[in-house]
């Protein structure tokens, strides 16, 4: 098995070994959207057309939530100095974890937005657009959790510090997937191509720029 | 050049020199550009004696792109060549470019309110300029978020990068999502959309804007490299932190 796979396949079975933390992420979600109403109140004029954001925003909290500790456990325990000494590389580690990440975050989130949808009364017409869009920018927003986790790697307050760097970054995401998920005239709308570039382009740069820094943090913290 | 300049205490000497004559041009320009600008330049017709804001908010609002293209620079120097003053300089930037955005974003409701009918309104530029705004806050706390300072230089430097790529793409987002300002009226085509006589404070004041800036930064990064001088002189003598 290529060490990318291999890598994947350790983190997925750590995340299965410590499963009741993706029931957490879950629970995280849902409350997030179970705080909408209660805010707001129970009008349904009101609540009705705001289900799509309540979903973006309630994704976004909860996929960037799950990040504060990614690298952690690999910097203490010395096997992100094993990955930058094996033929794996700092880059392909990133992306590994990325899609783990992702797999064991952002697609249960995915499969649980048909039932957020239905108790946000989001109409089944929409649900098509909604959940296109939520797929690619739950992808966009692992990739920029994968760079604001490996950027405060070692740092004091790092959830906090972490959110302050990835938020408005995440504001083309949250844009253009929103729009998209309104689109009327068909699944591939204008800003779901816009969504998919700004995917493309974090796909280039996450995994370069979590390299780079996971590269200084590790021989600092060896020293 | 670049390894010219690498060395301190040779680039101090040089941005000492240039001080002074920094400080003249903010002062001078400073008070021909305020005095044009709220005594002799005339009242918009249509907005009265508000648009004199102007003179504050359409500097500010440069400077505060002008220092985080600077950023991006210096996040590239130290990323690509381990620049050492290229973070000295990040480090000194930041603040004085989010001040400066703050500036934008308070000048700009004290306008829109008389104009607008709002303090705030979540328009595509208001919105970008917050935005950048937190950008900044990102980049300061990141930069001084680990236990020694040196370790956050580099974090801080792949954010700037970061930031140089993304921020053009928020703001292209933020531009699809909502517009209500104004057009740019400075840098156009066919010229400038401002009658002289409003435009030529405003140029004095942005010159005004820069050299002050140039004087800020300069004189924190003196502060930063005496403040790296005394650690490194302390721990030498024994003394610890």
């Amino acid at each position: 098995m290529s060490p990318f796979l291999a890598q994947i396949e350790r983190d997925l079975m750590i995340a299965w070994q410590n499963r009741q933390d993706l029931g957490v992420m879950l629970i995280f979600f849902v409350i997030i959207i179970a705080l909408f109403p209660l805010a707001i109140g129970a009008n349904s004029a009101i609540l009705d057309p705001l289900g799509i954001q309540v979903v973006w925003i309630a994704a976004l909290l909860a996929i960037l939530a799950g990040f504060d500790r990614l690298f952690a456990q690999d910097v203490r325990d010395g096997w992100l100095d094993q990955v930058s000494l094996s033929p794996l590389g700092l880059g392909w580690y990133a992306l590994a974890k990325a899609i783990s990440h992702w797999l064991t975050a952002g697609l249960p989130l995915l499969i649980m937005t048909p039932v957020m949808a239905i108790m946000l009364n989001i109409p089944t017409i929409q649900w098509p657009p909604l959940l296109i869009a939520l797929l690619i920018g739950s992808m966009g927003l692992t990739l920029l959790g994968v760079i604001g986790a490996a950027l405060a790697e070692g740092a004091r307050r790092g959830g906090a510090l972490m959110a302050l760097l990835i938020l408005p970054l995440a504001v083309p995401l949250l844009i253009f997937g929103t729009l998209a998920s309104q689109s009327e005239d068909g699944i591939i709308s204008p800003h779901l191509m816009l969504l998919g570039a700004v995917f493309a382009v974090l796909l280039a740069l996450a995994p370069l720029v979590a390299a780079s820094a996971l590269e200084i943090g590790e021989t600092e913290t060896g020293l | 050049m670049f390894d010219y300049l690498a060395n301190p205490s040779r680039f101090m000497r040089i941005a000492n020199r240039l001080l002074w004559p920094l400080v003249a041009a903010a002062v001078i320009t400073g008070t021909i550009g305020l005095y044009l600008g709220l005594f002799v330049a005339p009242a918009d017709y249509q907005q009265g004696d508000t648009v004199r804001i102007i003179y504050i908010h359409v500097p500010a609002a440069w400077l505060a792109l002008f220092g985080y293209v600077g950023l991006g620079l210096c996040g590239l120097f130290y990323v690509v060549w381990r620049h050492p003053l290229a973070d000295v300089a990040a480090r000194a930037i930041a603040p004085v470019g989010a001040v400066f955005a703050l500036l934008t974003l308070v000048t700009g409701a004290l306008w829109g309110k008389p104009m607008w009918g709002a303090w705030w309104v979540w328009d595509a530029r208001l919105t970008s300029m917050l935005i950048l705004f937190f950008f900044y806050l990102g980049f300061i706390a990141l930069a001084n978020g680990f236990d020694r300072a040196e370790r956050g230089s580099r974090p801080a430097a792949l954010l700037a990068l970061v930031g140089m790529i993304n921020v053009p793409i928020v703001k292209f987002s933020v531009d699809w999502w909502n517009t209500l300002h104004q057009p740019a009226s400075l840098l156009r085509r066919g010229g400038p959309a401002i009658d002289p006589s409003m435009l030529t404070p405003l140029v004095l004041m942005l010159v005004a804007a820069h050299a002050y800036f140039a004087v800020l930064v300069i004189l924190r990064m003196r502060s930063l490299l005496a403040e790296r001088r005394i650690a490194a002189l302390m721990l030498r003598s024994g003394g610890g932190e």
